[in-house]
Order: structure tokens, then C-alpha cells, then sequence
């Protein structure tokens, strides 16, 4: 049974990255407008400070107003990337030194508990909850299940059936739903960088 | 009452009598404006509002309404219901919406009556979206139907007609000049003192916004007299001198270009190398860099603020200043057009710095800072004139913290809602172009 499950994992992965490509294709079938204006600034310095400088909590007005959203928000987003990594290794029979399972199960219980701070608070606060559309509960609920499940198989194989069973789901959801802003992120960025970074504005300048 | 029933009606019936043409009309515009990069940001929102505060018009009314994130998302979910395949078969599920009667009222509601284009909203982005950009393209659908809020489409069409968005005539114009010119004369005590129009051949095009010829003349006569203490070799148009683009606000691409082509027109008709732009946000953030994507073509020539020029002058010691004779504590706006979306940043302290004794930031500066509540095309919209001074109060606030007495303001548009915003509030303070200051602390050799 598991082995098939295994191999369900496999082929949710690969239709989730055929759909995310499909959708890539789509999103450039709307074309890259060339950009005439003259640059005042380096592009890649604009990508660069998106990145890094310009995701920093202290550089980000909206990070300091909502620091603990912030925060929450990467250790949520830290956890997932834990479990995905924890999910990869499975399927490709990978071992684990038991240094390694006691950090992943450290990202995945503070994940998990940011995951859930951060799906009561879009229930639990009027405004955010107008704003938000029964994909974005199902989407908070499915990875947070993914991550409490990934860390009980850390403890025990009783459960796998189920974890796995919730992996492909949440493979398959993933271009469905709002989750797919995971594949958006890079490229929203970079063409954040590029906007403000071709016209100079990310760059402290001194004039003089 | 009656009167106010009858002025507001003929717009508000409009919006409810749309019809599926004008739709489907609308929405072929809308999609015929997304490109690759508008496509990523519309399938970038996760709705986590942290962009909230970042935004005057949540810090002031607290509403749902006005958070960034729920303005994007009356874009988003049409995009979603006629261009995704989930928003086709599953549209409650992920928020998607027809753009029927009831949201096309909400788009001419929030898209144009609750944001300036300010783009603080992005810059505090978790996603890095440009929110301003995504609600200029629900309002370029708008004004395809004709659905642009009627003081800012009479502007335009203004513009469209006359030639600039003041009506102001040639005849005028040229009168205005000529006035001015004589007084700058007075000014230097030198009778070959001029404000040219019409040379070929000269280095500079200067457009200015027609306000300045209409009510503040004397911010032109700062220009004249701080380009003839340089000696510089400049003109003015007498027909395409307007550098505003109030299609730029309204989202009408059409407009915007023919606006946008005729200063290009002109700087080929007269041979000039620069085409320079006075103190102006959104005539800046047009000419500058959304002109050429308007037009879809690369300019071979360079477009550039009035205060780089100064700036470059006071640098290379072309004009002198004496900081003492503006002695009063000075702040500066930063407009947003200019700032945070047009990178032109450091060029107006440095010129501040060296022609007032004291210089007072605002907190926050430069492209973090708040937009005055004028821009986006909030002051040609009477309908939204009470929230635009609502909005005022943050501004207000910032400048009361400065103890200023003048407030330095390089936008015209920025300039009427401060003085709006002084009376309103009770500032006790003087709004002034940047040049106008320079012109008050320029030694003039005799």
C-alpha cells in the first residue's frame, strides 16, 4: 500500500510542477512588454535589495506594524520548507542522523503553531475575514495538516498511510489554490526589483 | 438638495445603466493591458493585509475598504472569473466575481475614490505587487466605457481639446510670458533679460504645469530668473508647454500618449536636446518613464526635473546662493509621483540644503513617505473631495511635528491639496515650489 502511495506522491508532484509550468506558459503567453524608458539604475541591484535587503523586517514599515505576522509568517513558511524537505527524503529512502530529525521537528512544531496563530487570526479578525475566500482557509488547513502530520511520522509510523495520503492532496492543490503564490513569489519579486531598481529609488543615492 | 440630486445623477445612472457591450468592452481593455508582469501580481495576493497601514486611507478611516489588499482584489477577482480556469468553474471558492453593474459601482468607488497611486502600498508589499499599476488598468477599463469620474475626465478632455488641462489660450500664454518677462527685467535691472519661446536650437524644452501660468506665475518667473543668472540656452513652447498627463490618473492609455506625444513634437519641432519638466509629480512619472511605454518607443533624447538641473547648477557653482535669506525653518514634501515612483530623491535636499539655513526632514522621508491625499487624481474629483481632506490629516500632522513655517512642495498638484490642507487644519504655513526658493536666495551679479 505504501509503496503505491509512494509512487501517488511521486505523480502529485509531477502534476503539480506540470501545472505550475502550464501556468507559467500562460502567464507569459500575456507577453513581456519590452521597457523603452531609459534606466536610472541597475535592474539587478533593484532584484538584489527584493530579495534581501527589501524583505527585511526593520527596511519593511508593514514588517514593523505586524512584527509578529512577520515573524510568524517565515517560521510558518520555515516549517514547510522542513516538511518538504522531510517528504523529499522519503521518497528517495534518504537517511537522517538523529541531530537532523530533532531540528526538523523543531521547525515543524514552531511551524505548526505559526501556521495555526496565523489561520486564527484570519478567522478570528473581522476585516481579514471579510477579505478572505474559502480557498484561503482550506489552503492554511491543508499545509497545516501537512505539517502536524510530517512531524507525528517523525515519532511514529503508524500514521504514514494518512500522511501520505495528505501529501498528495496537497500536491495536487497546490497550482489549484492560493498556494501556488509559492512559484508567484520569485517572480513577483524580481519584477518588484526591477521596477523600482531601473528607476533608482531602492538605491540610497547622495547627491553631491 | 434637489440641485445636488440633479448634478450627481447623470454619472451614478450611467454606472447602472452599463451595458453588456460596454462589459464586454471593458473587459477586452482590461485584458488587452496585462502583460506578463501584471499577469504574476494578479496570482501573487495571499490577502495578508500586512500592506494595511502602509496606506493613508486605512490609517485615517479604518475600514475594510480601503486596505490595499482588498482594493487589488476587486481586479483580481475579475481577472480570475473570465481569465483563470479555476476562477471559471469554482469562482466562490477562490473569490472571483463578475464585473456586473454592483462592481463596476465599487470600482468607480474604491479604485478611484479611495487611492491616490501613491504606491506606498507595494513598497510595503510582502509579494513586491504593484498595487497602484493593477488599479490604473481597472480604471483604463472604466474610461473605456466612459465611466471616468466627471471633474477628472472634463480635465482631460481639456487637455484632449485645448491643449493643455487649464484651457489656457495661446494668446494667453504668450501674454503671461511676455508679463513676466518684463518683470524679471525689473527683477535683474538688465533689459536683454528674456523668457524665450519658440527658439530652435536650444539645449532645453521647458514644460511647465499650466497651474503655474494660471494662479502661481511667479514659480515661472523663479525659472526665468534662475535660468538667466545661468546663461542657459532654453526655451518655452507656445503651443505644447502642458506637463501634465491627467490620463495617467485616469488609466485612458489613448489620452495619456497623445498628451505625452506633444511635448515629444515639440522638442523635435524646436530642436532642443532635453526636454525638461518642472515641478511636477505625476507630469514627471509620465514623461519620464510611462510616456515611452505609452508610445512604445525609445526617446533619443533625455527627459529630466527642473531640480536635477538645479541641483547640477548649485554642484558645478553655475549659481550662487545665499541660504540666509530664507531664514524660516523649511520642510519638504515628498510627492509621491516624483519620489517613490520616479527616483528623482536626493536632488531636492541637496538644493534645499543650499539655499535655506534650516532644513527640517519629515518623518517618515523620502520614498517612505505619505502621500498628500492630491494625487491619483483625487483633486479634479469633487465626489471625493471630503475624504481627499480626511486622507490630508496624516500630511497635516507630519508637517505640524517639522514646526515649519514653509513647506517645499516640487509638485503643483501636491501644492493645491497643501494649501487646502493648511487652511483645513490650521498649518500656519507657506507652501513653496523648490525654484521659488532658489529664486529668493540667488546672488545675481550686476
Amino acid at each position: 500500500m505504501q509503496i503505491y502511495l509512494k509512487y501517488g506522491i511521486i505523480f502529485s508532484i509531477i502534476f503539480s510542477l506540470i501545472s505550475l509550468f502550464y501556468l507559467l506558459i500562460k502567464t507569459l503567453s500575456y507577453g513581456r512588454k519590452p521597457l523603452y524608458s531609459k534606466p536610472q539604475e541597475n535592474n539587478i541591484k533593484g532584484i538584489l535589495y527584493a530579495f534581501w535587503k527589501g524583505i527585511l523586517p526593520w527596511e519593511k514599515e508593514s514588517a514593523k506594524n505586524y512584527l509578529l505576522s512577520y515573524i510568524a509568517g517565515i517560521i510558518y513558511h520555515l516549517g514547510i520548507f522542513s516538511a518538504l524537505f522531510y517528504i523529499i527524503s522519503l521518497i528517495f529512502n534518504l537517511f537522517f542522523f538523529n541531530f537532523f530529525i530533532t531540528i526538523l521537528r523543531l521547525f515543524l512544531i514552531t511551524g505548526i503553531i505559526c501556521g495555526l496563530g496565523l489561520l486564527f487570526k484570519r478567522i478570528f479578525i473581522p476585516q481579514l475575514r471579510l477579505l478572505s475566500y474559502p480557498d484561503d482557509f482550506f489552503s492554511n488547513i491543508l499545509v497545516n495538516f501537512f505539517l502536524i502530520f510530517t512531524l507525528l511520522d517523525t515519532f511514529t509510523l503508524n500514521i504514514r498511510i494518512l500522511y501520505f495520503l495528505i501529501t498528495i492532496i496537497l500536491f495536487i492543490y497546490i497550482p489549484i489554490g492560493k498556494i501556488r503564490h509559492c512559484f508567484f513569489f520569485f517572480c513577483s519579486r524580481a519584477l518588484f526589483g526591477v521596477f523600482f531598481g531601473r528607476r533608482g529609488i531602492l538605491q540610497k543615492r547622495k547627491f553631491n | 438638495m434637489k440641485a445636488e440630486k440633479s448634478l450627481k445623477n447623470p454619472f451614478e445612472e450611467k454606472i447602472k445603466n452599463v451595458k453588456t457591450q460596454d462589459i464586454k468592452k471593458a473587459l477586452q481593455e482590461f485584458i488587452s493591458r496585462i502583460n506578463f508582469d501584471y499577469a504574476v501580481f494578479l496570482n501573487s495576493c495571499v490577502r495578508c493585509s500586512l500592506c494595511a497601514k502602509s496606506c493613508h486611507y486605512y490609517l485615517t478611516f479604518n475600514d475594510l475598504k480601503s486596505i490595499p489588499s482588498y482594493k487589488l482584489n476587486l481586479v483580481i477577482k475579475v481577472f480570475k472569473k473570465y481569465f483563470s480556469f479555476t476562477g471559471k468553474k469554482a469562482s466562490r471558492w477562490i473569490g472571483a466575481a463578475e464585473l456586473n453593474n454592483e462592481m463596476i459601482d465599487e470600482w468607480v468607488d474604491t479604485l478611484f475614490g479611495r487611492c491616490n497611486l501613491c504606491g506606498r502600498c507595494t513598497l510595503n508589499c510582502t509579494m513586491g505587487i504593484n498595487i497602484p499599476y493593477l488599479i490604473r488598468i481597472a480604471r483604463g477599463a472604466l474610461a473605456k466605457i466612459g465611466l471616468v469620474p466627471p471633474g477628472l475626465q472634463s480635465t482631460i478632455n481639456t487637455a484632449l481639446k485645448k491643449g493643455n488641462n487649464m484651457g489656457i489660450s495661446k494668446h494667453d500664454w504668450l501674454e503671461t510670458v511676455k508679463w513676466l518677462e518684463e518683470e524679471l527685467r525689473q527683477e535683474v535691472n538688465d533689459s536683454n533679460a528674456r523668457l524665450p519661446i519658440d527658439q530652435k536650437d536650444m539645449k532645453y524644452l521647458y514644460a511647465i504645469n499650466p497651474r503655474e501660468a494660471m494662479f502661481f506665475p511667479m514659480s515661472i518667473f523663479a525659472i526665468g530668473k534662475i535660468f538667466y543668472v545661468t546663461g542657459e540656452s532654453w526655451t518655452f513652447s507656445s503651443t505644447n508647454f502642458d506637463v501634465t498627463n491627467y490620463g495617467f490618473y485616469s488609466g485612458d492609455n489613448e489620452a495619456a500618449s497623445i498628451m505625452s506625444k506633444r511635448l515629444v513634437d515639440s522638442l523635435k519641432k524646436l530642436k532642443c536636446e532635453t526636454l525638461v519638466l518642472s515641478e511636477c509629480g505625476h507630469g514627471f512619472n509620465s514623461n519620464r518613464w510611462e510616456a515611452p511605454e505609452w508610445l512604445s518607443k525609445k526617446y533619443g533624447f533625455e527627459v529630466k526635473s527642473i531640480l536635477q538641473i538645479i541641483a547640477e547648477y548649485i554642484k558645478n557653482g553655475k549659481i550662487k546662493l545665499d541660504p540666509s535669506s530664507n531664514q524660516k525653518i523649511v520642510t519638504l514634501h515628498d510627492p509621491c509621483n516624483l519620489v517613490r515612483l520616479g527616483g528623482i530623491i536626493e536632488e531636492q535636499r541637496y538644493i534645499l540644503k543650499n539655499s535655506v539655513l534650516n532644513f527640517v526632514e519629515m518623518k517618515p522621508n523620502r520614498e517612505r513617505n505619505y502621500c498628500c491625499g492630491g494625487g491619483g487624481g483625487q483633486l479634479a474629483m469633487t465626489r471625493f473631495a471630503q475624504r481627499r481632506l480626511e486622507v490630508g490629516k496624516i500630511k497635516a500632522e507630519q508637517i505640524k511635528k517639522t514646526g515649519a513655517k514653509i513647506v517645499a512642495a516640487p509638485c503643483h498638484n501636491c501644492i493645491d491639496q497643501l494649501n487646502e490642507l493648511n487652511k483645513h487644519y490650521k498649518l500656519g504655513v507657506k507652501i513653496k515650489t523648490i525654484s521659488e526658493i532658489v529664486a529668493d536666495a540667488l546672488i545675481i551679479k550686476q
